[in-house]
């Protein structure tokens, strides 16, 4: 085979991407759990890594622009050098949201509504994040496509989620003349539990992201990019 | 490479300066591997008239399939030795040499298309050099053609005006038509084909004249003579030159850099305003500050004319072709397609190694 070192490269970037995944995912597993146990050690070395993610990012990112600035790479390399650029970003943007959840378990009130079960959604997203990464280390763009058909019940699962707090709230029919306090805990309450709704949403939305890029990298197919 | 396919592109190349004759005076005798032809050509006492004299005019020899053109009377007398009328000078269509560039057409051929090939195979002696060959060149359009060496790239791209033609056990089978018309049908005169498809090689190769008399020797010959001024300076305007030389119009065309050489060969294809350019490697032999300025050209050359260009740069063929063509060991055309697809998404793994360097 030609162009050993290119291909070397190719492959450390390939290996580094699938790296940087492990990690946002376990800083993601991680968040989560801080969340459901109100483990304030845990949230805390969740957000204190998170600079970790960052600095990885930061460096494949580099790699990205010396493969294409200096070995011109082509069609299917191409594809590949351009969608691990993207991924990096979206799996960046992973990593913020799992400190997001880190940050919101030191006040977390999961009691308040037993019937959104965060942890499930959790799972389900986690999920996603994980067989995306397998359908991108294993070029599955069957896998790909499922996955982004799979977004849609996760968003399903998040708008009710939504609702349940919402509808909570409308009936409880809190008046002016509560206690300040009662009112403003119960806003904060609230406020975090919507805000962890939307985050592990948009954690699906970047699993879906992945697997757009993966399928074009494959197949050089944007079907999936929108 | 096989030292058959070596010997044959050796062969190659002496038979194009040979050719020099026939073709208006693209190539000049500069390169060393010429001197032994420009020799006997001396010898041959042909005509050495003026600054040319060193350009070998042994042509009278070759006398099965191009006619000697070292002037247009020349080419006129065959014309008349074909029986089919001669070529008014006026006339546009100078293709071959009488009225049938269009009439003679066999095939229908989509509008935007300007050659097209049908199974055109081409053999040395035995061996098979270009497998059957099906494409279809768009009309002002740049068209790459990309390969490994000995893979048929530059067979094929001589084979379009027919500079293949006088290579001894060179045979070519199947079509090739220039606007519908077969260029190896018996009435078409190769010289006159080769006026309307010019070509810029690889190496630059400038007589040994003025920068002006470069330019304008292939009017000349061709007796479009008159307003040769305003002609050069359109020419060296198209090929991007004239704001350098302006002011030394007749100073040696040698005394200019590689790329000027390189720009002025092209002024020079162009100045007879033919259809078709082609370039086998036409900055392969130069910087990156003048082979930008050749890409650039390429670009523009192709609002007014086809380009067609061989190169072994694929970053090249990437930045300037709308269309390339992949040609792998053997003489197969493996894929011809967008250049935008080809270098993002080819259809066929063997062009995928070959353009990410996986191949060999």
């Amino acid at each position: 085979m030609a162009r050993k070192d290119y291909q070397q490269k190719l492959d450390d970037l390939r290996d580094d991407v699938l790296y940087m995944s492990e990690l946002v995912l376990e800083r993601l597993r991680d968040g989560l759990d801080a969340l459901d146990r109100k483990n304030e050690d845990l949230a805390r070395d969740v957000i204190e890594g998170d600079h970790e993610i960052n600095q990885l990012y930061l460096d494949l990112e580099q790699d990205c622009i010396d493969l294409l600035a200096l070995q011109q790479p082509v069609a299917g390399d191409l594809r590949f050098i351009a969608s691990s650029f993207k991924i990096i970003t979206d799996l960046e943007r992973i990593g913020d949201l799992a400190t997001n959840l880190a940050g919101y378990a030191e006040d977390a009130e999961q009691d308040r509504y037993p019937d959104v079960d965060i942890q499930s959604i959790g799972d389900q997203v986690i999920q996603m994040v994980e067989d995306t990464m397998t359908a991108f280390a294993e070029e599955d763009v069957d896998a790909c496509r499922e996955i982004s058909a799979r977004d849609d019940d996760i968003d399903a699962l998040c708008e009710r989620a939504s609702q349940t707090v919402v509808r909570d709230l409308i009936e409880r029919e809190v008046g002016t003349d509560a206690d300040s306090d009662e009112i403003e805990t119960l806003l904060q309450d609230v406020s975090r539990l919507l805000l962890t709704i939307r985050d592990l949403e948009r954690v699906g939305d970047h699993a879906v992201n992945i697997a757009a890029r993966t399928l074009y990298m494959v197949e050089s197919d944007d079907e999936l990019i929108y | 490479m096989q030292p058959v396919t070596a010997l044959l592109e050796g062969v190659s190349y002496v038979v194009v300066v040979r050719d020099l004759c026939s073709y208006i005076g693209i190539l000049s005798a500069n390169s060393s591997v010429f001197r032994p032809i420009e020799t006997s050509a001396a010898q041959a006492g042909g005509d050495a008239a003026g600054a040319v004299a060193d350009v070998p005019q042994q042509t009278t020899t070759m006398t099965d399939t191009a006619p000697p053109t070292a002037s247009a009377s020349d080419a006129a007398d065959a014309q008349d030795a074909t029986g089919e009328g001669t070529m008014d000078e006026g006339t546009e269509d100078a293709l071959i040499d009488t009225d049938v560039s269009t009439d003679g057409a066999t095939g229908e051929f989509p509008a935007e298309t300007v050659i097209d090939t049908r199974d055109l195979s081409v053999y040395y002696g035995e061996e098979q050099a270009l497998k059957p060959t099906t494409m279809e060149i768009p009309e002002r359009r740049v068209t790459a053609i990309i390969g490994p060496s000995g893979c048929g790239k530059s067979t094929f791209l001589r084979s379009i005006n027919r500079m293949n033609d006088l290579i001894d056990g060179c045979r070519v089978e199947g079509e090739l038509n220039f606007r519908g018309k077969n260029v190896y049908d018996d009435d078409v005169d190769p010289v006159a084909l080769r006026r309307t498809i010019g070509m810029v090689f690889q190496k630059p190769n400038p007589f040994p004249k003025s920068i002006k008399e470069n330019v304008a020797y292939g009017l000349r010959v061709q007796d479009k003579d008159d307003n040769v001024d305003e002609k050069v300076e359109q020419a060296l305007k198209r090929a991007a030159l004239w704001d350098e030389v302006k002011d030394q119009l007749d100073s040696s065309g040698l005394d200019l850099s590689g790329g000027q050489q390189q720009r002025l060969c092209i002024a020079r294809a162009i100045a007879p305003d033919p259809e078709v350019i082609l370039m086998d490697e036409p900055a392969s032999a130069l910087d990156p500050v003048a082979t930008s300025k050749v890409e650039d050209l390429i670009t523009e050359l192709a609002e007014d004319y086809t380009v067609v260009v061989v190169t072994h740069n694929m970053q090249q063929a990437a930045r300037i072709s709308d269309r390339t063509a992949v040609f792998l060991t053997g003489g197969e055309l493996v894929e011809f397609d967008d250049t935008q697809q080809i270098f993002e998404n080819p259809a066929d793994d063997r062009v995928e190694d070959y353009i990410t360097g996986k191949f060999g």
